[in-house]
């Protein structure tokens, strides 16, 4: 995953230390061509480089309202998704920090509005309004039915930012009034299309605070509101780092003793899941060598030298303990044996690189046949996603969603003049459909593919969704 | 002089549980072949272990071939018959030096039994000359009869089904595959072909390079780039190692992939098979029957997998065939018809009893 030549190529790493020194723009170049040249790949590390770069732009631009501070984030983000369309956790991030500031503008608005006297904010009051989807919410979501008001979901914020919700809570739950509207059209300088259902509309009108009263107010507070902005950035971060952790928590509800499973390529999140399991349980490691794009991580990472991404020291090498040493039996096999194989497979696990919201994902090439092969099979195909990594956009088109990676390394110069003469692709993702998808594991729990649309429209606002205007990339 | 060796720690088992039954230890050189197996045979076994000869007709042609040197060196010791001394003190080392290097295919055993009743009907009043001539004749007869004939009456009928335009998908060299895109170009068709191959043996690379020099159209993309590329296929033309005779095809690992995406997408799956290939044994998996091939054979020198051996817990698994499901097969054309996969045991009724 992480470049395996060592020396001063840039890495995230470089970039995160160049963060400090250099400009804002300088910064935001810098990370443009680092996305371009692929020396920052694959979801992860992109989208810890989004959110620190926004972090930066946050904290030290010039910004004296939301409205300039949105516009100019949606800016960065337009320009660092043109630079790897593919990478939709890019994508995915800067609409999570949208929708963040959107949500302390929002907050900021209610609390300056408060004073105007809503009759209806009381904490009291709102627990006692039924909320008609809180059923169909995951488990570790309790906190967020304060404000599922059932009038509409864009208003919640994301689950996995628990610290700023409790803190704010009060000010979400003060009002029963979807303020959105109104938000929107404050903020917005250009006065675009109203995205917001017409349902919406605020039943109390005199809650709508007077513009100019606010905007004085918001210079005053903005202070606050980029100390809020960075500190959930940082919250952001912090997921990013225990995602992994956060999944593989799930590991003992799906793994029995005895079990036969299938994995492919080298993911550390399948890697840590399949560790944890080992904790209790004694089981079987199938491992496709994903050639000949991923063979030689996944090739290093059955000889127990799976890099540690936590590490951040580029001089000292730290690997995860390997699968043998928990006790785990791992068989490697070529892909070639994929459906040879699969009748003794018990569970199929594949990590992604991205998850589209129907369902479906991308993941290392080699992913669809081991799927269907399970799906031929019978064989239960279970996920392993971040939420990060799960995209509001739905392409038609999918192959618009596949990188084609390095055909030397399928017919090189070695082979002589075959390399002129013939057509040599080589993908690095596939599409996988959501009907061959049993079960996602993301942090926030286990889903159905079917029920993953929900989890998207909890973590982004949908005037954020098409930030980038999508049909100018593909 | 035994017990003077050294104490060895006992080695890790590396072999696959579920494979176990498939190891056998593989003869590397011709140092502790019997004395009774004939030079022609100790080259053939060799260039069988190290992949020079591959494939279940080559092999079978070169073992016929071989078995006629031996033949022709054969003289009768005193107090015996051809018919009863051949078989079992002659041949059989020969087949049992064979089988060490590179387990026998399903052709390769077909053709012995056939063999060996040929000899059983040599009458025990002909000369040992005449006997030995009348052998070598029908090994000759045999070779055309079920690989030369059958392979160009294949090819032809296989390449009548190439209309200009098409987009063929193969996976890995087979022989009769080749034969029957050489012929349709060769008739002035045009047609590009998709060759999808895999680690380690990379034979797709070899029949890719056949049709490139010749001018063919073709592309070349691997398993992982497999269902990036189906969409535009019109035919998926297979070889086989062998017909089991509950319709499924038994075939170098990674075809029954192919077979699956290509019937996913509603891809015509035809599969070229000589009735020699044709087997009364059943398969429902890959596991039961297989060839187990060493497992450094995946290893890269240099690569991180060098001494893989010394990690513990840590198997590799390196198969040879797998077992495609009929009903991913369309058709399968061999030299006594296109029949459907159910008739693959009526046809290897029809082959034995006329044979």
């Amino acid at each position: 995953m992480t470049p395996t030549q060592k020396g001063y190529a840039p890495n995230l790493t470089v970039f995160k230390k160049s963060l400090k020194a250099a400009s804002v723009e300088t910064s935001i170049e810098n990370l443009i061509s680092l996305l371009k040249r692929r020396q920052i790949k694959n979801s992860r590390p992109c989208a810890m480089a989004t959110a620190e770069l926004l972090r930066i732009v946050v904290a030290r631009d010039r910004w004296t309202d939301l409205g300039k501070l949105i516009a100019h984030i949606q800016d960065v983000g337009r320009r660092l998704v043109e630079a790897q369309p593919r990478e939709l956790a890019v994508g995915n991030i800067v609409r999570r920090v949208l929708g963040m500031i959107r949500d302390e503008g929002n907050e900021d608005r209610k609390n300056e509005g408060s004073d105007s006297g809503s009759a209806t904010g009381s904490p009291q009051l709102e627990f006692s309004i039924p909320a008609p989807t809180t059923t169909k919410r995951p488990p570790s979501s309790s906190l967020r039915f304060a404000s599922t008001d059932g009038v509409h979901f864009t208003e919640d914020r994301p689950t996995t930012r628990p610290p700023l919700m409790t803190s704010h809570t009060s000010y979400a739950v003060a009002n029963n009034v979807p303020v959105q509207q109104s938000m929107f059209n404050l903020l917005s300088a250009t006065g675009s299309p109203n995205l917001t259902p017409s349902g919406a509309n605020s039943p109390h009108g005199d809650s709508t605070p007077h513009p100019f009263a606010l905007s004085e107010k918001m210079i005053n507070s903005t202070k606050d509101l980029r100390a809020e902005v960075v500190n959930g950035i940082e919250e952001i971060l912090d997921e990013l780092e225990q995602v992994d952790d956060q999944i593989a928590a799930y590991a003992l509800e799906h793994i029995h003793s005895n079990e036969v499973i299938l994995t492919h390529s080298s993911s550390v999140t399948v890697y840590k899941f399949l560790l944890k399991a080992a904790d209790k349980r004694k089981f079987t490691v199938i491992i496709a060598e994903s050639y000949p794009n991923d063979h030689e991580e996944t090739h290093l990472a059955v000889m127990g030298k799976m890099k540690d991404p936590e590490s951040e020291e580029e001089d000292k090498e730290t690997y995860l303990k390997s699968l043998q040493a928990a006790g785990i039996t791992v068989i490697l096999v070529t892909d070639a044996s994929i459906f040879a194989i699969m009748s003794r497979v018990n569970k199929v696990i594949l990590a992604t690189h991205a998850v589209i919201a129907n369902g479906g994902l991308v993941a290392a090439a080699g992913a669809r046949i081991i799927a269907r092969a399970a799906k031929a099979h019978r064989t239960p195909v279970i996920v392993l996603s971040g939420v990060y990594k799960l995209s509001p956009e739905h392409p038609f088109e999918f192959e618009s969603l596949i990188e084609y990676g390095d055909p030397g390394s399928i017919v090189g110069y070695e082979d002589g003049t075959l390399v002129e003469k013939m057509e040599v692709d080589n993908p690095l993702y596939d599409y996988v459909p959501p009907d061959l998808v049993d079960l996602y594991i993301t942090n926030l729990g286990s889903h159905a593919p079917s029920y993953l649309y929900r989890i998207v429209a909890d973590h982004y606002k949908p005037e954020d969704v098409n930030f980038n205007n999508p049909e100018l990339l593909f | 002089a035994a017990t003077a060796a050294p104490v060895v720690p006992k080695k890790e088992d590396k072999t696959v549980e579920f494979f176990r039954h498939l190891y056998r230890q593989r003869t590397t050189s011709i140092a502790d072949a019997s004395k009774e197996v004939h030079p022609a045979v100790l080259a053939l076994g060799l260039q069988m272990g190290n992949y020079t000869i591959c494939g279940s007709c080559a092999r079978l042609v070169a073992m016929l071939q071989a078995f006629k040197s031996v033949i022709e060196a054969y003289t009768t010791p005193p107090g015996n018959s051809l018919t009863r001394h051949l078989t079992s003190h002659v041949l059989s080392p020969q087949i049992d030096y064979l089988a060490s290097c590179r387990p026998i295919s399903i052709s390769m055993g077909n053709a012995i039994r056939w063999l060996k009743l040929e000899i059983s009907k040599v009458d025990v009043d002909t000369p040992e000359a005449e006997a030995k001539k009348d052998l070598c004749g029908a090994i000759d007869v045999f070779l055309q009869e079920r690989v030369t004939y059958a392979d160009k009456l294949i090819a032809k009928k296989a390449a009548g089904k190439i209309k200009d335009g098409d987009v063929i998908m193969t996976y890995a060299k087979s022989s009769v595959v080749q034969r029957t895109l050489l012929r349709a170009f060769s008739k002035g068709k045009r047609f590009k072909v998709i060759v999808v191959d895999s680690r380690p043996l990379h034979e797709g690379k070899h029949l890719a390079a056949a049709l490139v020099n010749l001018g063919m159209d073709v592309q070349y993309c691997l398993l992982n780039g497999l269902v990036h590329v189906i969409q535009n296929v019109t035919k998926v033309l297979l070889g086989a190692h062998a017909m089991m005779s509950n319709g499924r095809l038994f075939a170098r690992v990674g075809t029954a992939i192919v077979a699956m995406e290509a019937n996913e997408a509603d891809k015509p799956v035809i599969v070229l098979c000589e009735t020699i290939k044709f087997t009364e044994r059943v398969a429902l998996d890959s596991i039961v029957h297989n060839e187990i091939a060493p497992a450094d054979e995946l290893v890269t020198p240099g690569g991180p997998l060098t001494n893989w051996e010394d990690m513990k817990k840590l198997q590799i698994c390196n198969m040879m065939y797998d077992v495609t499901p009929a009903e991913y097969l369309h058709m399968i054309v061999t030299e006594s018809g296109n029949v459907p996969p159910t008739a693959v045991p009526v046809l290897h009724r029809m082959g034995n009893e006329s044979g």
